[in-house]
């Protein structure tokens, strides 16, 4: 089959969700179809070798490494190891008074830019899995992870948002 | 289990992501834990709201456009493969539409039309090259952003010499150049940056057909075409229509000939 039906047959379905996981992880909107465009020309090299194994993974996984090749080049600070302990610390800071906690909390966006404020590691899991909704072990095909780390990251990082001081309006 | 084993399966539990064994026995220690059970309400009280509040960004047109582009170039470009019946068929029946409409517009318009038409031709020819060219990664054959090495090595594979200027300065550095076939003929080719984006500009002596070509989108691509005192100029990119214009434009001036 020619690769541009393959390609309009598995991978152009899943060009949303492409999209929505490179988004989040630059959190830009330029910055993501740069990342998608080039995780379409990866996925059009390998689209024949894809045989049954389901396409969305599959091209989540490619979008996901565009991105971190994305990244090496033009953030390389966004990759040092973070473990969120800094947003732990943001939690009791004060600079963050409560008129504007109840501002943030006003507009409906406050969950929205906490998890965009999420390290790579939570926010990538955290995004796969409630807005994608992938299984745990699709999630650990496309972040390169075991299961077990899937499930420890996601608690992780719903810890994390719990605590934000964008939303404390959770409980 | 126990309330420290049953933490750690907490979130898989809210998930649904475990066996139903391990599934129940949860259900049991949650039925007599009130501490696990609004663990285990907080988690989901979380993911609804995640699910009601936070968006999922969708995929805009434009890049759905580049991207089938990409496609129809990669076969194009491997095409040595039989057209199916049923497109070819399409395809006769297509051609003898167009060629009756073209031919009924060109006998009431004149050549205004055709001139456009031809300079349609040439800039979805274009964009089709410079997509070829991404796919297979090979935009850049000579790279250098020193002009005097990218126009010998082009003059030497060509019957002409065509002007290369880099303008880093105007934010248009020079990154390299390679050799197209292109309107029946090979063609230079001068690959410019322009912040994260390539600028393809294909270079050829005046012709009979000019490259004037209006600026204009082609399946998600800018393309904008100029004729300068020796050379035409046709600019090929995903940058933003502005830059791909204001680019041809000055290297239509041709100072770099003078």
């Amino acid at each position: 089959m020619p690769t541009h039906h393959l390609f309009e047959q598995s991978v152009l379905p899943h060009l949303d969700a492409g999209y929505n996981l490179a988004r989040w992880l630059t959190r830009d909107a330029h910055d993501a179809e740069d990342v998608v465009q080039d995780a379409c020309l990866r996925a059009m090299k390998y689209v024949g070798s894809l045989n049954g194994e389901s396409a969305r993974p599959w091209f989540l996984t490619i979008v996901r490494h565009a991105f971190y090749d994305w990244c090496r080049r033009n953030r390389p600070a966004a990759l040092v190891d973070d473990d969120g302990s800094a947003l732990d610390n943001a939690a009791d800071d004060e600079s963050l008074g409560p008129e504007q906690v109840c501002m943030r909390r006003a507009q409906s966006k406050a969950l929205a830019d906490a998890i965009a404020a999420l390290p790579l590691p939570f926010r990538e899991v955290v995004v796969l899995r409630e807005i994608e909704e992938l299984s745990y072990k699709e999630i650990a095909r496309v972040a390169d992870i075991p299961i077990g780390t899937v499930m420890s990251r996601l608690a992780r990082a719903r810890a994390l948002l719990q605590r934000s001081p964008l939303l404390h309006a959770i409980n | 289990m126990n309330c420290r084993q049953v933490e750690a399966l907490l979130h898989a539990h809210a998930d649904d992501q475990l066996d139903t064994l391990r599934g129940r026995s949860i259900e049991r220690h949650l039925r007599g834990c009130a501490g696990c059970t609004a663990r285990r309400d907080q988690v989901q009280a979380l993911r609804t709201r995640i699910r009601t509040e936070v968006p999922r960004y969708v995929a805009p047109d434009s890049l759905r456009a580049r991207v089938r582009a990409m496609a129809d170039a990669v076969d194009a470009s491997s095409a040595r493969r039989p057209v199916p019946r049923r497109e070819r068929i399409r395809w006769l029946g297509g051609g003898l539409l167009a060629g009756c409409a073209a031919s009924a517009l060109a006998w009431t318009l004149g050549t205004t039309l055709l001139v456009a038409r031809a300079s349609d031709q040439f800039a979805v020819a274009a964009v089709t090259t410079h997509v070829r060219a991404t796919l297979d990664d090979r935009l850049i054959v000579v790279a250098s952003s020193d002009q005097h090495t990218v126009k010998p090595w082009l003059s030497a594979r060509l019957d002409y010499s065509p002007p290369v200027e880099d303008l880093a300065d105007e934010g248009f550095p020079l990154a390299g150049g390679r050799v197209e076939r292109l309107d029946g003929r090979d063609v230079a080719t001068l690959v410019y940056r322009y912040r994260r984006h390539t600028i393809d500009v294909f270079v050829r002596p005046h012709a009979s057909r000019a490259w004037s070509v209006v600026p204009h989108g082609v399946r998600g691509f800018n393309v904008a075409g100029e004729q300068g005192p020796t050379m035409d100029w046709l600019a090929v990119s995903d940058a933003e229509p502005e830059a791909v214009l204001a680019l041809v434009r000055r290297l239509a001036r041709e100072d770099a000939a003078r």
